[in-house]
């Protein structure tokens, strides 16, 4: 599944770019199945930052969020993979969305303030057999998420796209 | 096998071993604890030891997600099935979660096998071949055999069975088997049936061929309690093959539970216990009349590498019953050892049979005892033992096997059997 319209919102805010998307919802389909048969369904995240043009990619984060249902509270857990000390836990569907945006960004001070700036975030939901390529004492391995996004998704896989539309730096509202 | 697998809520020696495990574990379900394990269409699925044994380990252990897709593998290996996943449910205890293991073979898969093959150095070899074939709910099964160790008649021949579980969430199992065997007999048995010394209670002499129609619903009552009802349409064509075929129709009902633990401090307990009853009544036009029960039970103790397994059996046949329903002993499951045609070698009505095994690794020991008789005859108690080596204390377990020489306690020369088996 793909969603590609305006519908990515970058904010500015403490030297960071986030982004909103209101109509972004990522709990759905088979991955929802999957998490409501116990199964933990890991997310991976890449948010792009061009300048000038669309395809001048100026920064880059990526992250992996690990999305569970907890069987008896019948609520969401969230853990971002590279920290995993970062979580989230007893969400609602919509709130476990909104904290891996919240939890994925970008630093603000390389970019430049007064050009046309691009925000895309991709989101891609691992296959059940995909290894996490996790690391005992790094979490992500950031070679194998820039590895995942370098290829195209498989057709199966459920994967989403936003774009946000054209803005400057400076003119961003935290 | 019957792999209704429910095992009970483990306690809590376990968790301390799993706890590092969960470490790693990014589900937020892995703070509970796994109550049970089962297949989601509760069917029969015929699993390898070691995998038995994963199943036995995580149940009573956190949630490990990894090792929950490890054995998803491991039996989509076995089973050759297109996808075997996993679902995490609410357990019966708070703070515990069931796992129901669902097999996707809707794809369509073809497997053969040699799930027996068994030598007696008294009976010879037995064999069976099986093709199965399954696709969504249906499963097709198609065996050739060769049996000289189950019954008093050698037979071979093929076995068809067709089972469909869609019902109820395969709560109930429909299935439809047809068998067509040829029959052929030990020197002793024609001799004894020829002689004076036939039994009054033999429902029909020797027959050269015997076909079987069985349709039977299974529902589980309570898992993993089961009950089988059917009809069986035997038809016996008597030597000489001018003679009219007899016929022994008959109702089946069978109840079976079988049940494994693991308990705290690892030890691990099965119990496997059923009654089988078939009425063959004039209502199905039978023209043999009588009545079978037959009831056992095999229970089973291990904990690290010793093992003790007690094995009770009874059976009681009412009125005039073929060969091929009475019972007999000395063979390569029961009263190991004897030659059953040294025993009754037209078998009999009656039976009482019960063993112990006790096992440490792979090596086990045995003491049997029982007696078949027919009524009127006081039973005679007769006893064996023997020793060797078995892959699992199950027979019904895939990859088991069992090496083993027993002995017949009798006065005169003893003559050893030997046993070979294996279960792929």
């Amino acid at each position: 599944m793909t969603v590609s319209s305006q519908g990515l919102l970058p904010h500015h805010a403490s030297g960071e770019i986030r982004v909103t998307a209101p109509s972004l919802h990522f709990l759905t389909g088979k991955s929802l199945s999957r998490l409501h048969d116990g199964a933990a369904v890991p997310f991976d995240f890449q948010l792009i930052i061009a300048s000038g043009s669309k395809n001048n990619v100026v920064a880059r984060a990526l992250e992996r969020f690990t999305v569970s249902y907890d069987v008896w509270e019948e609520k969401f857990s969230v853990i971002r993979v590279r920290d995993f000390r970062k979580s989230g836990m007893r969400l609602s569907a919509n709130s476990a969305e909104s904290w891996c945006l919240d939890n994925i960004f970008l630093p603000a001070g390389s970019l430049p303030l007064d050009q046309q700036l691009w925000a895309r975030l991709e989101i891609r939901a691992a296959e059940p057999r995909e290894p996490l390529a996790t690391q005992a004492d790094s979490g992500l391995n950031l070679a194998t998420l820039i590895e995942i996004f370098s290829r195209p998704s498989r057709p199966q896989q459920d994967r989403w796209s936003l774009e946000s539309a054209p803005f400057q730096l400076a003119s961003l509202k935290p | 096998m019957k792999l209704v697998l429910i095992l009970a809520l483990a306690a809590s020696a376990l968790l301390g071993q799993t706890d590092t495990d969960q470490a790693t574990d990014l589900n937020v379900n892995s703070r509970y604890i796994i109550e049970s394990i089962s297949f989601l269409d509760q069917r029969n699925y015929k699993l390898s030891t070691s995998a038995l044994e994963d199943i036995r380990r995580l149940v009573g252990a956190k949630v490990n997600t990894e090792a929950l897709d490890r054995l998803s593998q491991r039996i989509r290996a076995e089973l050759r099935a297109h996808e075997v996943t996993f679902k995490l449910m609410r357990g019966e205890a708070p703070e515990a979660v069931r796992v129901l293991i669902h097999v996707d073979q809707a794809a369509g898969v073809l497997d053969a096998s040699v799930p027996k093959l068994m030598y007696n150095s008294r009976q010879g070899f037995t064999g069976v071949g099986e093709v199965a074939a399954t696709a969504g709910p249906n499963a097709l099964t198609l065996r050739m055999l060769r049996d000289s160790d189950t019954l008093i008649e050698h037979f071979s021949g093929v076995q068809a069975k067709y089972d469909w579980l869609a019902l109820d969430g395969g709560r109930i199992r429909l299935g439809f088997e047809f068998d067509a065997y040829q029959d052929q007999y030990d020197s002793a048995t024609l001799a004894a049936l020829d002689g004076a010394s036939r039994p009054s209670s033999l429902g029909a002499g020797v027959y050269g061929s015997r076909l079987n129609y069985e349709p039977s619903a299974t529902f589980v009552l309570a898992a993993p309690l089961t009950l089988t009802v059917g009809l069986g349409f035997e038809e016996l064509s008597s030597l000489p093959t001018a003679a009219r075929p007899v016929s022994a129709n008959s109702v089946i009902n069978t109840l079976r539970y079988h049940q494994r633990w693991t308990g705290s401090g690892g030890n691990k307990q099965e119990l496997d216990a059923g009654y089988n009853l078939r009425a063959a009544t004039t209502l199905l036009g039978t023209d043999l009349a009588y009545t079978r029960h037959l009831a056992q039970a095999r229970y089973s103790y291990s904990r690290d590498a010793q093992s003790v397994e007690v094995t009770i059996v009874a059976g009681a046949i009412c009125g005039q019953a073929p060969l091929f329903e009475r019972f007999s002993l000395g063979d390569s499951a029961m009263l190991r050892g004897w030659n059953k045609f040294d025993l009754d070698p037209v078998g009999g009505n009656r039976l009482a049979y019960g063993s112990v095994t006790y096992g440490y690794h792979i090596m086990r020991v045995f003491y049997d005892t029982g007696s078949v008789w027919d009524p009127g005859k006081a039973p005679e108690l007769k006893q064996s033992a023997g020793i060797g080596v078995s892959g699992g204390l199950g027979v019904f377990e895939k990859g088991a096997f069992l090496l083993a020489v027993a002995f017949p306690f009798r006065s005169g020369p003893v003559i050893p059997v030997l046993i070979a088996g294996m279960n792929f």
